[in-house]
C-alpha cells in the first residue's frame, strides 16, 4: 500500500517537472539546432531599453546563425556588482554594456578582456570611426576595453518659445551662448522674468551625480581636468574649484534657479513649461517631446571661456572567459558592429552616437534638435581616470555630501576644496579593491 | 532504518527485550525503546530538510564569514589571501563605520520611543469607545501593510523639498521650507517620521488587544473605591500593560537596528554621513565597494554590539521578573 502510495507521488513529481521544464524551454523562441545564443547584458531600461530592443530584433533578424538574448538590470551600484560577480564565477554573459567611465577600474582585476582591433576593423570599425574623446576614454593602459555606443553628456535643454520671447534667442532660433558667468545669470533672469518662476530647472539636492556633473563641465571650462594618479595626490586647481562652486551658489539662489531643486521635481517643472532651461542629461530629451515641450538642446554655454561637455559612454565590453567560443566571440563582434552601424535608432534616444559614419551622414542632420549639440562630440570630458570614478560610484555621491551645503549656503567653498582633497587622496592611497594585491592575478 | 535496528541488536549482548508474538502469532506492538527510538527517527526525518537549510544558510555563512573578516577577498574573486587582524583595526579607526553605528542607534532612539507612546495613546483613545472602532483600527493599522518600497515612494514625495506635501504644510503654517531628506541631521528624523507612520499600527494593535484582556472588573472595583480616569490610568492600565510594552520595546528595538530598507530607498541608492545606517554600510563596503573581508569585518563588530545590547535587555527583564 505504502509502495504504491510513493509511486503513485514519484509520478506526480516526475511529471510536474517534466511540465516544468517543457514551461521553461518554452521561454526561449524555438532555435535551430545551429543556432548559438549570445547572452547580453544591459541596463538600459525605459525609453531607451526599448529602442535597444528594436536594435537587436533587427540584427537577430538579420543572422540565422546566432540569437542575442539581453537581460536588462537596473542601473546604478548594483549593476556593476552583478556584473562583476558573474565574472568572478566564471558565468559572465558574451557581451556587457557599461559606462566606459567605469570600465578602467574593471581592467585590473581582469574581469574585462580587451577588444582585438585587428578583427574589429575587418568590421569597419576603427580609431578613425570616434572622435577623440571617445577613443581616448575606451583604452586602457594600450588597449581597447571598451567600444562606445555612443556619448550622453550634460546639456542644456530649452523651451524655445519661453526663450524666444525673453529674447534669448539668436538669429537661427538657437539659445545664445554667453561666454561669461555674469551674461549667463542675465540670461537666466530674462528668461525668468517671463516664466514667472525660474528661469533654470536644475535638480541637484542630494544627488552627488547631478551635482558633479554640473561641476565638472564648468571645472572643464578652465580649460583643464583633474588627475588622480594611483598613489599619489590629487591634481585639482583650487581657484577653478571653489570659482564654480561659487558660481553654482549664485545659480540656485531663488531666482535663476531652485534653491531646492530634486532631479524630479526639474523635470516636472521643465516639463510643464514652467521654466525656460534645464540642465539635465540628452536622455531627457524625448520624454520632454513627449511631453509636448518645444523643445531646442544646446551644449552647455561656456561659461567660464573654454567649451567642455560632461558626458559618459555606455560602450560595449567583453566580460573576461576563461575559455571563449571563438565562433562566438566572432559572433560578438558583428552583432557590435552592426549594433554601431545602425545607431542612427539609437539617436531617437537623445544620445550621440559614437560612430562616426552614423553622425556624418545626412540622415543625422535632419534629427531635430539633436543635430544641434553634434558638435559636442568633440569637447567630451569624462571623469578622472582611477578605480573609483564613474557613473554610479560612490565617489559621485561622496562629491555632493562634500560640497552640497557649500553650494546652497554660499559659504565654506574652501573647507568644501580641503576635504575633496583629503577624501581624494585617501582613496587614491588605497588599492582597487576589484585588485587588492596590485597585480593581475 | 533497518540497519539501526541491526546494529542495536547486533551490539547488545543479550537483547532481553525482543519484538516477538504472541501465543497466536498476532505481532505485538513495538516496545516503549523501540518506540521511542522510532519517535526520534521521525522527528529528525521532519527537523532533517530544516536543518539542512539551517546548516547551509546560517550557520556555514557565519562561520565563513569570520574566516573572510580576516582576508582581503575581493568581491571579483581577486584577493582572498590572509590579513590577520587588519580589517578589524581598520574598522576601528574608520569614522564612518562609526558614525553609521552612531546613525542607527539613534535612529533606534527617535523611532522605539514615539512608537511605544504613541502606539499607547492611540489604543487608550480607540479604547475609550469612539464610535465607529472598525474604521480607527482600519486606519492606524493599514501602513502597517504596505511594502517598504511603497512607503519610501509617498514619503520621497510628501518630503519633496520643492513640490512636496510637507513643505505645503509648513509654509502654510508660516514655516521656512525644509529640503527634509537633504539636509544633515534632518534626513534621518525624516526617515524616523516615515517609519513611525509606517509601523505604529503593528504596536497599536498589540496594545489594544492587551487592553481588551484587563477584567473590567479592575475598573469596577477601583470605581468603588472612588477612583477616578486618571487613578485608574495610571494604577490598573499601565502595570497591567507591563509585559505587552517589554515585548513590543524588545521587537521594535531589533527592527529599528535593522534599518536598511527604508533609509536606502528614501535616499534612493545615495546616502549621507548623518543617515547612513550601518547596515547600508556593509552593503557599500561588500557589494559596491568590492571589499568582502572589511565587510564581514565590520558585520562582526555590529555583531557584537547587538549582543551586548541583548545581553543587557535579557539581565534587566530577568531582573525585573525576579523583583516583582
Amino acid at each position: 500500500m505504502i509502495d504504491t502510495r510513493i509511486n503513485r507521488r514519484s509520478v506526480l513529481a516526475g511529471g510536474l517537472a517534466t511540465a516544468g521544464l517543457a514551461a521553461l524551454s518554452g521561454c526561449t523562441p524555438a532555435q535551430g539546432s545551429q543556432t548559438t545564443t549570445l547572452q547580453f547584458w544591459h541596463l538600459l531600461s525605459g525609453g531607451d531599453g526599448i529602442t535597444m530592443q528594436g536594435m537587436i530584433d533587427r540584427v537577430n533578424a538579420a543572422h540565422g546563425g546566432f540569437h542575442v538574448r539581453p537581460t536588462v538590470l537596473a542601473w546604478g551600484a548594483p549593476y556593476y556588482t552583478k556584473l562583476a560577480m558573474a565574472g568572478a564565477g566564471g558565468r559572465a554573459p558574451d557581451l556587457a554594456v557599461m559606462h566606459s567611465s567605469r570600465v578602467p577600474g574593471y581592467v585590473p582585476g581582469g574581469l574585462l578582456d580587451p577588444w582585438d582591433l585587428t578583427q574589429l576593423n575587418e568590421l569597419g570599425v576603427s580609431e578613425s570611426t570616434f572622435t577623440d574623446p571617445v577613443w581616448n576614454s575606451s583604452v586602457v593602459d594600450g588597449e581597447l576595453y571598451s567600444v562606445a555606443l555612443d556619448a550622453h553628456p550634460f546639456i542644456a535643454l530649452y523651451n524655445t518659445e519661453i526663450c524666444e520671447e525673453a529674447g534669448v534667442l539668436n538669429s537661427d532660433g538657437q539659445l545664445m551662448r554667453p561666454n561669461n558667468p555674469e551674461d549667463f545669470l542675465e540670461m537666466c533672469r530674462e528668461i525668468a522674468g517671463v516664466t514667472g518662476t525660474y528661469g533654470l530647472s536644475y535638480g541637484f539636492i542630494g544627488d552627488g551625480n547631478q551635482m558633479w556633473r554640473l561641476f565638472y563641465t564648468l571645472y572643464c571650462q578652465h580649460g583643464q581636468q583633474m588627475t588622480f594618479p594611483q598613489g599619489g595626490s590629487v591634481e585639482v586647481d583650487g581657484d577653478a574649484f571653489t570659482a564654480v562652486l561659487e558660481f553654482m551658489h549664485r545659480l540656485v539662489d531663488g531666482e535663476v534657479a531652485s534653491p531646492r531643486g530634486t532631479i524630479d521635481a526639474a523635470v516636472a517643472e521643465f516639463a510643464a513649461q514652467r521654466t525656460g532651461m534645464h540642465f539635465t542629461g540628452v536622455w531627457e530629451l524625448p520624454p520632454m517631446k513627449e511631453a509636448g515641450v518645444p523643445v531646442g538642446a544646446t551644449m552647455i554655454p561656456p561659461i567660464f571661456g573654454d567649451e567642455a561637455v560632461y558626458a559618459d559612454s555606455h560602450s560595449f565590453v567583453l566580460p573576461h572567459q576563461a575559455d571563449p567560443d571563438e565562433q562566438m566571440r566572432r559572433d560578438t563582434y558583428t552583432v557590435v558592429a552592426e549594433l554601431l552601424k545602425n545607431s542612427i535608432t539609437w539617436a531617437g534616444a537623445g544620445h550621440i552616437p559614437a560612430y562616426l559614419p552614423v553622425t556624418e551622414n545626412e540622415d543625422y542632420a535632419e534629427l531635430t534638435p539633436q543635430a544641434e549639440y553634434a558638435e559636442a562630440a568633440d569637447y567630451l570630458v569624462y571623469d578622472p581616470v582611477a578605480w573609483f570614478t564613474g557613473s554610479g560610484s560612490n565617489f559621485v555621491q561622496q562629491f555632493g555630501q562634500i560640497v552640497g551645503s557649500a553650494i546652497t549656503s554660499g559659504s565654506g567653498y574652501d573647507r568644501a576644496l580641503e576635504e575633496f582633497r583629503r577624501y581624494v587622496n585617501n582613496l587614491l592611497a588605497q588599492p582597487n579593491p576589484a585588485n587588492p594585491q596590485g597585480g593581475r592575478s | 532504518m533497518t540497519d539501526v535496528m541491526a546494529g542495536r541488536s547486533a551490539a547488545g549482548p543479550e537483547p532481553r527485550v525482543t519484538p516477538g508474538e504472541d501465543s497466536k502469532g498476532r505481532r505485538t506492538s513495538p516496545t516503549r525503546g523501540q518506540a521511542s527510538r522510532r519517535g526520534q527517527l521521525v522527528a529528525w526525518a521532519f527537523l532533517g530538510p530544516f536543518m539542512a537549510a539551517f546548516l547551509l544558510f546560517v550557520i556555514w555563512p557565519l562561520i565563513h564569514g569570520i574566516y573572510l573578516s580576516l582576508t582581503d577577498q575581493s568581491l571579483t574573486g581577486a584577493g582572498g589571501s590572509f590579513v590577520g587582524l587588519e580589517n578589524y583595526s581598520e574598522a576601528l579607526s574608520d569614522p564612518v563605520m562609526w558614525s553609521s553605528i552612531g546613525n542607527t542607534v539613534w535612529f533606534t532612539v527617535i523611532t522605539t520611543v514615539p512608537l511605544v507612546l504613541l502606539a499607547l495613546i492611540m489604543a487608550l483613545l480607540v479604547n475609550t469607545g469612539l464610535p465607529g472602532q472598525w474604521l480607527w483600527r482600519l486606519s492606524f493599522f493599514m501602513p502597517f501593510l504596505l511594502a517598504s518600497t511603497v512607503i519610501s515612494q509617498i514619503w520621497v514625495w510628501i518630503f519633496n523639498p520643492q513640490i512636496g506635501a510637507a513643505n505645503d504644510i509648513l509654509s502654510a503654517i508660516g514655516i521656512e521650507p525644509i529640503a527634509w531628506l537633504q539636509t544633515a541631521h534632518v534626513d534621518l528624523i525624516s526617515i524616523a517620521i516615515a517609519t513611525i507612520w509606517w509601523t505604529v499600527g503593528f504596536n497599536f494593535l498589540l496594545y489594544l488587544a492587551a487592553l481588551q484582556n484587563i477584567p473590567d472588573l479592575q475598573y469596577e472595583a477601583a470605581a468603588v473605591d472612588g477612583a477616578g480616569r486618571w487613578r485608574q490610568l495610571f494604577s490598573i492600565t499601565i502595570p497591567q500593560l507591563g509585559p505587552v510594552t517589554g515585548v513590543i520595546l524588545v521587537l521594535q528595538m531589533l527592527a529599528s537596528l535593522k534599518l536598511f530598507d527604508q533609509a536606502y530607498q528614501m535616499m534612493e541608492g545615495g546616502s549621507s554621513e548623518t543617515s547612513r545606517p550601518i547596515v547600508q554600510y556593509i552593503f557599500e563596503a561588500g557589494f559596491v565597494g568590492y571589499r568582502f573581508g572589511y565587510a564581514s569585518a565590520i558585520s562582526y563588530i555590529f555583531f557584537v554590539l547587538i549582543l551586548i545590547v541583548g545581553i543587557f535587555q535579557m539581565v534587566v527583564l530577568r531582573n525585573r521578573k525576579g523583583n516583582s
